[in-house]
């Protein structure tokens, strides 16, 4: 009998069952709407005791290693539990579209990172791991422009390579006689470290911290709009999870934390495309967590509250941070829905189409911005207290900065220049469709309602809690810092309009000479290839001399050699051509491609289960 | 009666609210005494200053940085 059924599960075999709804609008809706509610039902069992209760694990033996599928315990449990509800919200969000594949690939990719929370092995950390980079990647190419395409090559390649780092670091580090365990690994300075370090680097490419973070702003603008309210969620929380369980306490993370939070807020200054703008403050507030996680160090002289707490408060703050970014980014994706443009430079004005959009939208940027009685507040402040409580001035200050910066653009300048900024609408707009409302509604209520009860909050985390978010001293100082943000906005608003520009980033170093290898391509290596050819045939032109019949035997030999031989190995043309068609490839029938791939590995596991 | 909500009613409010934010900086720090952890915490106005203050260095400093260095014309990389 199955003693549990893992909840990622849910929605990976759920999403075999998609496409055979074919035509069926209202079943497959509703198909689609109670997955996520199943697998809540089923987190609650969990949290009962029902089923796998907490501190035991579902272990599978494959090739003599022990695989752990389930490791429940309060740490996965919150993130399961922010994972679940968010995706209820997000197919709310979704639920008008017909592309049955949209549909697959994210409830493959939020599968996945069900997947990743619940694994307590690195094999079966690293399996989820690939599917999640895989399944999301559709989401991005459903954006269906041709800068998508582009964004979500680059993404898959950065993801592929992060990927490797994950299983190098996991091999190294089970050749150094480390175990397959999916715990905090040992941190230092020397070779013997080598794998711990490899996977260390893995997962701040999925954080997304710089200078490796450019990914992020790169693919998810180009997504498509229910695809990117996805993808602001999973990955780089589900990175923040495998931070904490793998390397809590590691002070680089500290400051690398810091810059990224600073480093979101100047970048989105200069950003003109309205979810880019988001997108870099998802660095930054991910640079939140990444910092917590970095001061979570236990078995100082400090004391182990100041750890709890950096904890308690990266684990809360990602918890919120799904919430209010999903409200962010269907407001804006519901901009772009209804009026076609994503430039600030080409919005404004076009309040009184969409009031309640705006309003919605509005609940979100005040999470972000740590509004007191919204959820960014009780979250975002823990993280600040521990930098306090360790004695840590520069990164108070530095993460105060940056929560200045988040209210100014995500909470005035996106808002003021989408919706107002001009006196004449610069387009027709309209409110988008009811199901997209609906989920804004559910999503923006969730952030409040945590913003004036944390307790429910509280309660689920990590640690227990010893933590007045609503202190008077707090309350004011946010308030002031706040209020005083917009009046250097409302002085300064003129140079906050958009500027039609892109920023260069990081990714610059893999775009430029990446673009360079393809002109390589298409100019000197094709005119030497046709160089080889005439050559080629100069020389055949020699043996004219030859009788007849050996001439063309040897003709025949060289034109061989030429076009079929050294070709195999060495064939520019079809190299080219090869990748050309695999970037224009029917989308689904990728999708297709990898599925089986993954059945083939269920299979696999299945096997090993059936072998014991 | 109909309320009409002009550009000048929420001036009002919004001075209205800085100064009961500062007001009630300066109340705390009298009244309550919270323990800080770095001494600028006890200046009732620190945050309002850091808010003002953090918010213009923010602006100009990125603007400059994207004016002299990071922003690109829109093609740049087609």
């Amino acid at each position: 009998m199955i003693e549990w059924f893992h909840p990622g599960f849910i929605y990976l075999f759920g999403a075999l069952l998609v496409p055979l709804l074919k035509g069926k609008k209202r079943l497959k809706q509703a198909y689609i709407l109670l997955l996520p509610a199943i697998a809540f039902v089923n987190l609650l069992l969990m949290s009962k005791g029902v089923l796998l209760s907490e501190g035991k694990t579902w272990v599978l033996t494959f090739l003599g290693y022990e695989l752990t599928l389930g490791r429940i315990d309060r740490l996965s449990m919150v993130f399961a539990y922010v994972f679940v509800i968010a995706s209820f919200c997000m197919f709310l969000y979704s639920l008008h579209i017909k592309e049955d594949w949209q549909h697959v690939s994210a409830l493959l990719y939020i599968g996945s990172t069900l997947g990743v929370v619940f694994a307590g092995d690195l094999f079966t950390l690293f399996f989820f791991w690939e599917i999640m980079a895989w399944a999301s990647l559709f989401l991005i190419w459903y954006g269906k422009t041709k800068s998508a395409f582009g964004a979500g090559f680059r993404y898959i390649l950065v993801h592929s390579f992060g990927g490797v780092c994950l299983l190098a670091g996991v091999l190294i580090h089970l050749h150094n006689g480390g175990s397959l365990a999916f715990d905090s690994f040992t941190w230092g300075i020397g070779s013997e470290y080598l794998g711990a370090y490899l996977i260390f680097l893995a997962f701040i490419i999925n954080a997304a911290v710089p200078p490796l973070g450019a990914w992020l702003a790169d693919a998810y603008p180009e997504a498509s709009i229910t695809g990117a309210v996805f993808l602001t969620a999973f990955t780089t929380k589900s990175a923040i999870y495998v931070l904490i369980r793998g390397f809590p306490g590691v002070d680089i993370l500290i400051w690398l934390g810091a810059i990224m939070a600073l480093y979101g807020v100047v970048f989105a200054v200069l950003e003109n495309d309205i979810r880019r703008l988001l997108a870099y403050h998802i660095i930054s507030q991910v640079g939140y967590m990444v910092c917590g996680v970095g001061m979570g160090l236990f078995g100082t002289a400090a004391g182990d509250a100041a750890a709890e707490m950096a904890i308690n408060g990266a684990a809360a703050h990602a918890f919120c941070h799904i919430l209010y970014k999903a409200v962010l980014f269907m407001g804006m994706g519901a901009v772009i829905e209804v009026t076609g443009r994503r430039k600030l430079t080409e919005l404004g004005g076009i309040y009184k189409y969409m009031p309640i959009t705006f309003w919605l939208y509005m609940i979100g940027a005040f999470s972000i911005s740590g509004f007191p009685l919204f959820n960014g507040f009780v979250s975002k402040t823990m993280v600040v207290h521990a930098s306090a409580m360790w004695g840590y001035p520069t990164i108070w200050l530095m993460l105060e900065g940056a929560s200045i910066g988040t209210f100014l653009h995500t909470g005035l300048k996106l808002p003021w220049g989408v919706w107002f900024a001009r006196d004449t609408p610069v387009c027709e707009a309209r409110e988008p469709p009811k199901n997209m409302l609906a989920a804004m509604g559910v999503t923006a209520f969730l952030c409040t309602l945590l913003g004036v009860y944390p307790k429910i909050l509280y309660d689920i985390l990590p640690y227990p809690v010893d933590y007045v978010p609503y202190a008077p001293g707090h309350v004011v100082a946010m308030c002031q810092l706040l209020l005083f943000t917009f009046v250097a906005f409302w002085l300064l608003r003129a140079m906050l309009h958009g500027t039609p520009t892109v920023t260069l980033d990081t990714d610059w170093f893999y775009r430029i000479p990446g673009k360079k290898v393809m002109r390589f391509c298409e100019g000197p290596l094709m005119d030497f290839a046709s160089f080889m050819d005439r050559g080629t045939l100069r020389m055949a032109g020699f043996f004219r001399a030859l009788p007849p019949k050996s001439q063309t035997v040897v003709e025949n030999r060289i034109d061989n050699a030429f076009h079929e031989r050294v070709p195999v190995l060495l064939n520019f043309e079809n190299i080219y051509n090869t990748i050309k068609r695999a970037k224009n490839r029917e989308l689904s029938f990728n999708l297709i491609y990898i599925l089986i791939a993954m059945l083939l590995l269920l299979i696999f596991i299945l096997f090993g289960v059936v072998m014991k | 009666m109909k309320i009409t909500i002009t550009m000048r009613h929420l001036f009002l409010m919004l001075y209205v609210s800085l100064f009961i934010s500062v007001l009630a900086g300066i109340l705390v720090q009298l009244f309550l005494h919270p323990h800080p952890h770095f001494w600028w915490e006890e200046i009732p106005v620190f945050s309002a200053v850091y808010g003002f203050v953090g918010c213009v260095i923010i602006i100009i400093a990125s603007k400059a940085l994207g004016h002299y260095w990071l922003q690109k014309e829109e093609d740049y990389y087609d």
